[in-house]
């Protein structure tokens, strides 16, 4: 047996790469599942008919916070080393005695009106007629991730391996053929379990409850959740997800960010361009048209699938993303012929002066778009004006200063646009301070979240940007008001267009997301 | 019509690549549908890794290698469940920071570097070698884990101490069951936790102290679910845990404050004539002392020391009092405290004193920690010798030398130290030379700053592990591979005392090797390759280790081999030759236990105070323990898997009442600074009214949480006490 060192290392080497339990141990019986007996009880009985659909139950009672559903999920349907359909939060009481603790299993809803079915621009949703499954074609999905931003329960989950998002599709090949889908089969304590719901009935209890299903939840109302948590006891007024204070930072969405202020920059140059005449409109308009181009190709980067993008069109009935893409495909084309019509040798367009002033319309609804977009996901920092204000604030303030360099560039008197730019950049200030203020008082809205995450984990950007807008957007212009040299007037626009890019990569990242309480 | 078979479209494209990524197809050996892609061509079980639930999991094979895995369906233990770290064991063995080759640190550079196991295995015999010539036997010592295979536990023992000669070792099963051992061994004359998991499904009354079995063992909770006899659950722990909130009555005492109660508790019963004194005469000793001994703790005096309220304490003894069938559980919120062993032993008193032992549905039951610690405490041949046998017992060694037919001089004839004590002499310079396999000691050890400071003092130190990013890595000399569990054959002994197979069902990365022929490999390099000639493979090994058990408390003789575990989905010990295996067996059915006389003992002590009380510097008791079913230990493992992390909180935390954190002027989410007399760490505030005023809580997982704790063990089990601390919280400083 002793052999040299060296040749039993090779040995316990090559013993080490072999594999032996399938000739030792495997079982090589082709029994198919013990047949539905062991899950029948959490089986519906019956398929849906007319006004039903499927839905989970979930019983709260029994839910320990093992998180075995999760990752049966993960394992059963073969997803991604970072990929999880499943999640488990925790709801505790702050104050209460006795104290309450409570663990929340939590997949899609498969929700009634599903915010990422009603968002997504190429149709890759489908609720199932019969069944109310929403699914996701993953085929389908160009990969824009609007459905993981429209659904307020943060359940479709993007990967950029695949470039596409995907979903919990209630184990829908499962269910067909009789099995319980991988999380119900998986819970120790029988928690989770497929029931048969009127959909009637859904909407009549959502409509009645002011708040949701669930304390510290998203409001049911925006997409009626199907759901259904069931507890003995309710929950005492005092609680709260676990990690209700603990904001996270959201991803950048770089792409987004430039396709944001780039196209609000061109369309607002085209917009204070009007005020202009001669060689600095003629000017402003092919910029305007540049950087329009320039920050919807910034949007292709965002994209997953790219190549899948030519359907983006298919969901305008229901999707401001679609309108969007629809709004720019618009104005780029229309300002484009605009300007060839003006090329040298035909007549100046002040002739016909409706048809700067339609792009501009156009470029508007195009701006709309983009600030319905934000606004239609219901998050509280991006609702209203916080999106389609700041989005126009944006436009104007940035167009104001392009002009105002091109009007200096090109030697033409402009005695207004510093002030203009002043006025903007003071509106934009207070708009900030708004949103910056994190009160006194304990009380911790999503709004204040975002704030202290801008004062904590993004400090010196918030300074940062706060500085350059003031400098570059209030200073520079106020100083050197009648007729800034050029370097003043760029340099003012660098530092706005700086600060118009970090506020923008703010927005994304401070972004307080939805999503059930304390996943 | 399914979605998946409708067509596509130009305008739906309902097929393709991406789609068929999810399309499931009946698997068969009973997995009903699964990923294509995952489909596998033959399956086969194996014991999981992780606790000491010891769950059956199914691996699915495609040409002899893992794909996925999932819970097994027959397995007798989990019943076709297991909890998160269960269904992603694959994952971890994935890891990019795998070890694949030796790797030595260079006097020059100070840096690690990679080597072959040729240069290794010469490095490591030498220096321990030299030392021992230098310093004597006792300047080496090894530090071992609960997570390998018995087979490898009792070869590393007899290589250390029957080959290279050396006198010291234990293992990290010292931090979580040492105080079960020393317990059962004193009470019953034998490590022996005498329950079965079916005795979960049939207690009428079942009392868990210092448990939070929902989340420490999530599949034991799912047996506690299916007893159909409207079980009361009563959870003891100064915590509001999740299992306090499933049981139906919490007693949220003051921390430590368990010995008083259970002796108050004993007390109560007496007086109620709750004593099966039938039982009691035959089958115990020393009752009549216990029952003196606990006259002074009266309800009220209970009530002052815990805390409770004297209505909760009343209907703790009420419903024990009337329970016909009643279990006492414990884990690591009694096993890690000053007096652990005393407070074990007061459980294992209740029990004998009202009979509630050797029927189904009772026991004093320990449930245990790493999926091998009961492996290791028979085996480990550490403290104790191979067998549960002494080695101050001269007939034990000469036993031992008999069986594995070794000269009986090579056997030593004192017990080994103990992990404090060895740690104790790394720092003082007497142990020079250190082996650690497969633990991460820079993480897990008490009072972390001393612990890391004493290793620096090392002049060779080993760590045989899986992965090259551990704590304890940045502190070696010489680090060999480890293939991990899922690489390589073996046994574990889950709590019930289940033996269960561990199979090789995916490759090790590299030259990884298994520990097992690590200790080969290390046998011949030392030149003792003969004296283990017999332990040529686990399963060799496995019947030395069978011969070793024959005649002792845990006789596995009627084990034949691996197949009969794998048929049989594990067996509990004892199974003698002859015997024919059922599913679930336990112990002391006759009465008789393993002292000399066959009588069990009642042991105990008065209480002692704490180490370390709060006081106007440090005000508040600081407790740790387990914080989330997605982690596991030191997260060397668990934090290799995205989902697991995704299920585990995002950062550290300290957990705080309300009132507390209102007079410090905090909120939830602010971060804090936490300090002790050893070292200030700084967290995440969780405000939560889970914890009552004076106490907070931090999860153990994080790498700092140890920094904060005070070296105090156990004086019986030498088990530290994690779980009492007084600490000072204060903002941190912030802009």
């Amino acid at each position: 047996m002793l052999a040299e060192p060296r040749t039993l290392i090779d040995e316990l080497l090559a013993e080490q790469g072999a594999l032996t339990a399938v000739e030792r141990f495997s079982r090589l019986h082709d029994q198919g599942l013990a047949e539905g007996s062991r899950y029948a009880r959490l089986l519906p009985q019956s398929r849906p008919r007319q006004g039903q659909q499927y839905s989970f139950e979930v019983d709260l009672d029994q839910c320990s916070g093992c998180k075995a559903c999760v990752t049966a999920c993960h394992a059963m349907n073969g997803l991604l080393p970072n990929e999880a359909w499943r999640d488990v939060g925790q709801l505790v009481s702050r104050s209460a005695n006795p104290p309450r603790l409570q663990t929340v299993t939590t997949a899609c809803h498969h929700c009634l009106d599903p915010g990422c079915l009603n968002g997504c621009p190429v149709l890759a949703y489908e609720k199932d007629p019969e069944t109310g499954i929403v699914h996701h074609l993953d085929d389908q999905c160009m990969g824009c991730q609007y459905c993981v931003l429209k659904c307020p329960y943060d359940v479709p989950k993007y990967s950029g391996q695949l470039g596409i998002v995907r979903k919990c599709d209630m184990c829908s090949q499962r269910l067909e053929s009789g099995e319980a889908p991988a999380c119900v089969q998986a819970c120790p304590n029988e928690a989770i379990r497929i029931r048969v719901v009127d959909v009637a009935e859904i909407a009549e209890s959502l409509r009645e409850r002011r708040e949701s299903f669930l304390p510290d939840a998203p409001d049911g109302r925006i997409t009626q959740p199907t759901t259904r948590f069931m507890r003995r006891q309710e929950f005492a007024a005092d609680t709260a997800a676990v990690n209700a204070d603990e904001p996270r930072l959201q991803p950048p969405h770089w792409p987004l960010v430039w396709m944001l202020v780039l196209t609000q920059m061109g369309i607002g140059t085209w917009w204070a361009a009007l005020a202009e005449r001669g060689a600095v409109r003629s000017i402003a308009f092919i910029l305007s048209l540049a950087l329009t181009a320039a920050g919807v190709t910034a949007s292709v980067f965002h994209l997953g699938q790219p190549l899948k993008a030519w359907r983006a069109f298919l969901g305008f009935r229901k999707s401001w993303m679609s309108r969007e893409i629809l709004a720019f495909s618009l104005f780029l084309p229309a300002g484009l012929t605009l300007l060839l019509l003006n090329s040298p040798g035909r007549a100046d367009l002040s002739s016909r002066d409706w048809l700067p002033g339609a792009v501009a319309a156009l470029g508007g609804l195009a701006l709309l778009c983009s600030g319905m977009i934000y606004h239609d996901t219901q998050r509280p920092t991006w609702r209203g004006w916080r999106s389609v204000g700041r989005f126009m604030l944006t436009s104007a303030l940035l167009g104001s200063l392009v002009i105002s360099v091109v009007a200096a560039a090109q030697e033409v008197s402009a005695a207004a646009w510093p002030w203009i730019i002043a006025g903007l950049a003071l509106i934009k200030f207070c708009f900030e301070y708004r949103w910056l203020r994190v009160p006194a008082s304990s009380v911790s809205t999503p709004l204040h979240q975002s704030a202290r995450l801008q004062w904590r984990e993004m400090r010196r950007l918030t300074w940062a940007r706060l500085a350059a807008l003031l400098v570059g957007g209030l200073m520079f212009p106020v100083l050197i008001a009648s007729q800034p040299p050029i370097q003043i007037a760029a340099a003012s626009l660098a530092l706005c267009w700086f600060a118009e890019i970090a506020e923008r990569y703010a927005f994304f990242r401070t972004m307080v997301s939805a999503r059930m309480p304390g996943v | 019509m399914t979605r998946r078979s409708q067509p596509s479209s130009l305008w739906r494209q309902r097929q393709g690549p991406l789609t068929r990524e999810l399309d499931q197809r009946p698997a068969d050996f009973g997995l009903g549908l699964v990923p294509e892609r995952l489909r596998p061509d033959a399956t086969t079980g194996l014991v999981c890794g992780f606790c000491s639930t010891g769950c059956g999991l199914q691996a699915h094979l495609r040409d002899g290698v893992a794909v996925n895995l999932s819970a097994e369906e027959f397995y007798p233990v989990n019943q076709g469940m297991a909890c998160p770290k269960g269904w992603e064991a694959l994952t971890p063995l994935r890891a990019a920071d795998r070890l694949t080759q030796p790797l030595l640190r260079r006097d020059s550079s100070h840096a690690l570097e990679e080597t072959s196991w040729d240069t290794a295995l010469r490095v490591f015999t030498q220096r321990f070698k030299d030392l021992i010539a230098r310093h004597g036997p006792e300047s080496i010592a090894f530090l071992s884990t609960g997570q390998i295979c018995t087979e490898e536990m009792a070869f590393l023992g007899a290589l250390f101490k029957f080959g290279m000669g050396g006198l010291h070792g234990d293992s990290n099963t010292r931090q979580c069951m040492a105080t079960s051992h020393v317990a059962y061994k004193e009470s019953f004359g034998f490590d022996a936790p005498p329950y079965t998991y079916a005795d979960f499904e049939q207690s009428d009354v079942l009392v868990f102290i210092g448990s939070n079995l929902c989340i420490a063992h999530p599949i034991l909770w799912q047996r506690v679910l299916k007893n159909r006899h409207r079980p009361e659950v009563i959870v003891i722990d100064p915590r509001a845990t999740e299992t306090a909130m499933a049981g139906t009555l919490h007693l949220p005492i003051c921390p430590k404050s368990d010995l008083v109660l259970l002796y108050g508790l004993a007390r109560a019963l007496m007086e109620r004539g709750c004593v099966d004194a039938g039982f009691v005469h035959a089958h115990t000793t020393g009752f009549l002392e216990f029952c003196d001994a606990v006259q002074e703790f009266t309800p009220d005096r209970v009530c002052e020391v815990s805390g409770l309220d004297p209505k909760a304490f009343a209907r703790l003894v009420e419903t024990v009092a009337r329970g016909k069938r009643v279990s006492f559980w414990w884990t690591m919120g009694v096993n890690q405290g000053h007096e652990s062993t005393r407070t074990a032993q007061a459980i294992i008193n209740l029990a004998l004193m009202t009979g509630n032992i050797g029927r189904p549905g009772t026991g004093a039951n320990s449930i245990t920690g790493q999926c091998n610690a009961m492996g290791s405490r028979l085996f480990a041949n550490a403290t104790g010798l191979l067998g549960g046998r002494d080695f101050r017992n001269e007939a034990h060694r000469e036993e031992v030398a008999r069986i594995l037919n070794i000269p009986l001089p090579c056997i030593p004839v004192t017990n080994s130290l103990a992990y404090d004590q060895i740690v104790e002499r790394v720092s003082d310079g007497r142990i020079k030379g250190l082996w650690i396999i497969g633990t991460n000691p820079s993480h897990s050890w008490i009072e972390q700053g001393r612990l890391r400071a004493a290793l620096g003092r090392l002049e060779f130190l080993v760590l045989q592990d899986m992965y090259s990013t551990t704590e304890t890595v940045r502190q070696a000399h010489l680090v060999l591979p480890a293939a991990g569990w899922g690489e390589k054959d073996g046994t574990f002994i889950n709590s019930e005392r289940r033996i269960g197979l561990v199979r090789k069902v995916t490759r090790a990365p590299g030259a990884a090797l298994s520990d097992f022929n690590i200790f080969r490999l290390v046998a011949s390099a030392w030149g003792c390759g003969d004296r283990f000639a017999e332990w040529s493979s686990p399963e060799a090994a496995f019947q030395i280790l069978k011969r070793l058990s024959a005649g002792r408390p845990c006789d596995f003789t009627g084990i034949a081999d691996y197949r009969m575990l794998s048929d049989c989905g594990g067996i509990q010990w004892p199974l003698r030759t002859g015997e024919v295996p059922v599913t679930e067996r336990r112990l002391f059915g006759d009465g008789r236990f393993f002292t000399p006389d066959g009588r069990a003992r009642f042991v105990f002590d008065s209480p002692r105070p704490v180490p370390e009380p709060a006081d106007a510097q440090y005000p508040l008791i600081l407790l740790t323990g387990r914080g989330s079913s997605a982690q596991w230990h030191t997260l060397t493992r668990t934090g290799k898997s995205a989902v697991l992390n995704g299920l585990a909180p995002v950062e550290n935390y300290l957990e705080m009442n309300p009132a507390d954190a209102q007079a410090l002027g905090l909120t939830s989410g602010n971060r804090v600074s936490v300090t002790s007399r050893r070292a200030t760490i700084e967290v995440r505030l969780r405000v939560s009214a889970c914890l009552p005023p004076g106490r907070c809580f931090m999860p153990m997982h994080f790498p700092e949480t140890n920094r904060l704790p005070l070296e105090v063990v156990d004086p019986h089990s030498r088990q530290p006490s994690y779980k009492y601390c007084a600490v000072a919280v204060t903002p941190a400083v912030e802009l």
